[in-house]
């Protein structure tokens, strides 16, 4: 039998949140390749809930984010989700410093990553960001249009 | 509802985050979404508690909420480190649970968070 506990669970798991962080960066990367942003834009949304109900999920709108943002489109990037450009941002320090864990075995920013007031923080901007996003969608459009965005029509 | 008080002296470290499954798929509906980042939250504290280490960092919950692949880290964390822990205090039979919640997570993610928090909820029984 081939063993596969050659690595410790503390690099499988920096390996994991590596692979996480390419994925997040990869996907739109490759949609990038083959439509431009503006044509995904009125596309059906994959988003399960957004499927399901019509309505956003607080994540909806980055993949077109990060799509705008390769393309270079800053202010629509930001457009799309206010999150989009932090996302990048997050994936690539991900990538930097538990690429550095796994290297050298040292455990970095542990104070920052587990802190509970820096997740507060980062939750009360995103959930106040995703109700006046919320808003904004219900005002600016109608029952028939926000139903349009579901699977069901 | 949440209840925030501890019930019992052994389960003095673990915070109390005890809801009906089914009331984390309706108000997760209502909210679109918002309730599940809270849940994101408090359900990482209660699993890192019970693991005795933090297991699920709180940013990762709060990114859980919004981001897919987050999203899928954090069920298959939660389903390959943390349940089984819950099982062992639970006396339940251990059962690997990261799969099922990982590819849940993907489609309805409502529907991973109540299997969560019907495990959680066996804390407090």
């Amino acid at each position: 039998m081939i063993s596969t506990n050659y690595i410790s669970k503390q690099t499988y798991y920096n390996l994991l949140g590596i692979a996480g962080a390419i994925i997040t960066l990869a996907v739109p990367y490759y949609l990038h390749t083959l439509h431009t942003g503006v044509e995904m834009i009125g596309k059906q949304s994959l988003c399960p809930f957004k499927m399901l109900t019509g309505f956003p999920c607080p994540g909806c709108g980055i993949t077109k984010s990060l799509m705008f943002l390769f393309e270079g489109e800053w202010q629509e990037s930001v457009k799309q989700h206010l999150f989009g450009p932090f996302v990048v941002l997050f994936c690539f320090l991900v990538i930097i410093f538990l690429g550095i864990e796994i290297l050298t075995g040292k455990k970095l920013l542990r104070s920052w990553i587990y802190s509970v007031k820096l997740a507060y923080v980062l939750g009360t901007i995103l959930c106040i960001y995703h109700i006046v996003r919320l808003i904004v969608f219900i005002s600016s459009n109608n029952f028939s249009q926000i139903f349009k965005e579901s699977i069901w029509m | 509802m949440d209840q925030i008080e501890n019930q019992n002296p052994d389960q003095q470290s673990i915070p109390v985050f005890q809801n009906d499954p089914f009331m984390v798929l309706i108000l997760g509906l209502v909210t679109c979404g918002l309730y599940l980042i809270y849940w994101n939250i408090k359900a990482a504290q209660v699993m890192n508690a019970v693991s005795n280490r933090e297991v699920i960092s709180q940013p990762i919950a709060i990114f859980a909420g919004c981001c897919l692949p987050v999203n899928l880290y954090f069920y298959y964390l939660a389903g390959k480190e943390c349940l089984p822990e819950i099982y062992k205090r639970t006396g339940e039979p251990q059962k690997d649970q990261g799969t099922l919640l990982l590819v849940l997570g993907f489609f309805v993610p409502m529907v991973s968070a109540m299997i969560v928090q019907g495990d959680i909820n066996k804390l407090y029984k």
